[in-house]
């Protein structure tokens, strides 16, 4: 095995709920972050949210 | 009617709580001064037990984070959350009810640690009475909070400015991980054993621990800088969708840091390296949105000679810059072997805690001052006096820590050729003497900072009325 693939290999059978639950989350929270990060940057959304920063300097 | 009439907003609260902040920020930089006076010079500690290092340590922590930083945050929020909804707070009784509760557990708090009841949870000092009390009046200002945003016209006011989000997702951080952290079964009225023992002791301690840092002390802090940098610079932030992306990031990014603070420890060996990675790449949210809040300037840096007010909040940010790339980098293990016990993370801290956190609180602060009672400052050359007294003090302070801790980091590993210890631990604390004496000098000017501070406050509220008859007379 090369130094990558023994860095990368996992013991699959050996994973206890607690590791599976980590897991889970951590993909989870990773695919969350591409979905706000896809609904924040894309064109269309711009001018919407961009309109927001204005509102504040008149508020009192 | 006059329609064009701005709303009434519940003030007298936020008053009190800015007064409140900026007294506190006094007694926390004294205790503060004291402390690095007794590393100093260790016949400072009188041999009196409530008074010694040890103890004075943690009733500094809990006095500049819970006190001087708590008070901060409550006051800001109060003052963002009717502003950017255009309500009053949903509810004044329970906000009044809330700091004063709050100010009493946190005299109590203080007086707890000088007397040596303490659970040695760093951050989470108070025995389980204290600490429920505490938990409790938390939950009043975020439900408070909360419901506020929820009261406003939702034609009007459709979206809920992004400071709004920074403070609601402190809140509920700050909740849970306070009270997991403080499970514990009680024994007595002052003493508690916690549920969780061992290396998950150790976990939790630091998920909480470092998201004291992440959470109250940067996400709470960035709310106060997405309204008071605009509102001081009266220029849009330069991007709002930055700030979206800066807000879900940190939110996401942040509850995993804890593990890069038990690096080489009994924690499996992989919980470090995860804590490792995601600490450095948080450096790219932190500095978007560092450049964030200084691009809002963009086009407008001359303003900087003029506005005092705006120097402390743009300088804040440039030490959250320099603040979110250090910690990172010592995150990462092979750095970590060298700064982890060392004097290092104390100059890390107090980059990010007077950098950071004291000087945009003071931005805000003064900012909220001039509008809470409708005038200018007593004196502009005053604030002026405290930005350059707090620059160089901060600079001293971190500068003297840079150098002790990786003397100290150095001195602990260095072999001679037989392979024995070159040092003995004795030998690296006599070596910190100086850079302890120049930490005490730099810490001494930051207090007169915040003293000339608080007398510029008191002055200007003492004269707020007589100068604005002068001011009506004259346009008269
Ligand atoms: C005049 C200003 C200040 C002085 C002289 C000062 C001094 C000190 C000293 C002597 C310690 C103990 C260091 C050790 O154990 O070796 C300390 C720890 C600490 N201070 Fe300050 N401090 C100041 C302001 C602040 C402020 C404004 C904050 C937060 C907003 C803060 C947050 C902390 C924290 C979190 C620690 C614990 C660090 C750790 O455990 O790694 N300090 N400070």
């Amino acid at each position: 095995m090369s130094m990558l693939e023994q860095y990368f290999s996992t013991d699959w059978a050996s994973m206890t709920t607690h590791d599976w639950a980590g897991l889970i989350v951590t993909v989870l929270v990773f695919f969350g972050m591409l979905i706000t990060f896809y609904l924040a940057l894309r064109p269309s959304k711009r001018k919407e949210l961009e309109e927001q920063k204005y509102k504040i300097l008149n508020d009192d | 009617m006059d329609t064009t009439a701005k709303p009434q907003y519940d003030d007298g609260v936020v008053k009190y709580l800015t007064v409140g902040a900026t007294v506190f920020l006094v007694i926390g930089t004294l205790v503060g001064t004291f402390a690095a006076a007794q590393l100093a010079w260790p016949v400072l500690n009188f041999d009196i037990a409530e008074i010694t290092f040890a103890r004075l340590r943690v009733i500094h922590t809990n006095t500049v984070i819970f006190a001087f930083g708590g008070m901060t945050l409550m006051a800001t929020a109060f003052y963002t959350v009717q502003r950017t909804n255009g309500v009053r707070l949903w509810s004044n009784g329970l906000a009044w009810w809330t700091a004063i509760l709050f100010t009493i557990g946190l005299l109590a708090t203080v007086t707890s640690i000088g007397l040596g009841i303490t659970t040695g949870k760093e951050y989470h000092e108070q025995e389980w009475p204290i600490a429920i009390a505490i938990a409790l009046v938390w939950t009043l200002y975020t439900f408070n909070f909360i419901l506020t945003i929820a009261s406003r016209n939702k034609e009007t006011h459709s979206h809920v400015y992004v400071s709004n989000w920074f403070f609601m997702g402190m809140m509920i951080a700050i909740t849970y991980l306070y009270v997991i952290n403080g499970l514990a079964i009680p024994v007595s009225l002052f003493q508690s054993y916690p549920l969780f023992g061992g290396v998950q002791g150790a976990m939790i301690q630091w998920w909480w621990g470092h998201n004291a840092v992440g959470f109250f002390l940067t996400a709470g802090f960035l709310a106060i800088m997405y309204y008071f940098v605009p509102k001081q610079a009266q220029r849009p932030i330069y991007s709002y969708r930055l700030s979206v992306i800066h807000f879900w990031a940190l939110m996401f990014g942040y509850v995993w840091l804890g593990a890069h603070h038990l690096q080489y420890t009994a924690l499996p060996d992989w919980t470090g390296s995860l804590g490792a990675v995601i600490s450095l790449a948080m450096i790219i949210p932190s500095w978007g949105g560092a450049l964030n809040g200084m691009l809002t300037l963009s086009g407008a840096w001359d303003r900087l000679r003029t506005d005092y007010i705006l120097r402390f909040l743009i300088m804040s940010l440039a030490f959250y810059a320099m603040s979110t790339f250090e910690g990172p980098v010592m995150a990462a293990k092979s750095v970590n072997a060298l700064s982890h016990y060392t004097d290092w993370t104390i100059g890390h801290v107090h980059s990010g805690a007077l950098g950071w956190v004291a000087m945009v609180s003071i931005g805000a602060i003064y900012h909220m001052v001039m509008k809470l009672w409708k005038t200018e400052m007593y004196s502009m050359q005053l604030i002026n006096i405290h930005f350059w007294l707090a620059t160089i003090g901060t600079v001293f302070y971190i500068v003297a820590m840079w150098v002790s801790g990786i003397m100290q980091g150095l001195m602990w590993r260095a072999y001679d050729e037989y392979g024995t210890l070159a040092y003995t631990f004795a030998e690296s604390v006599s070596a910190m003497h100086p850079y302890y004496v120049m930490r005490t000098f730099g810490g001494f000017i930051f207090f007169l900072g915040a003293v000339v501070m608080l007398y510029n406050i008191v002055m200007t509220i003492r004269t707020a009325e007589a100068r604005s008859a002068n001011k009506v007379e004259s346009l008269a």
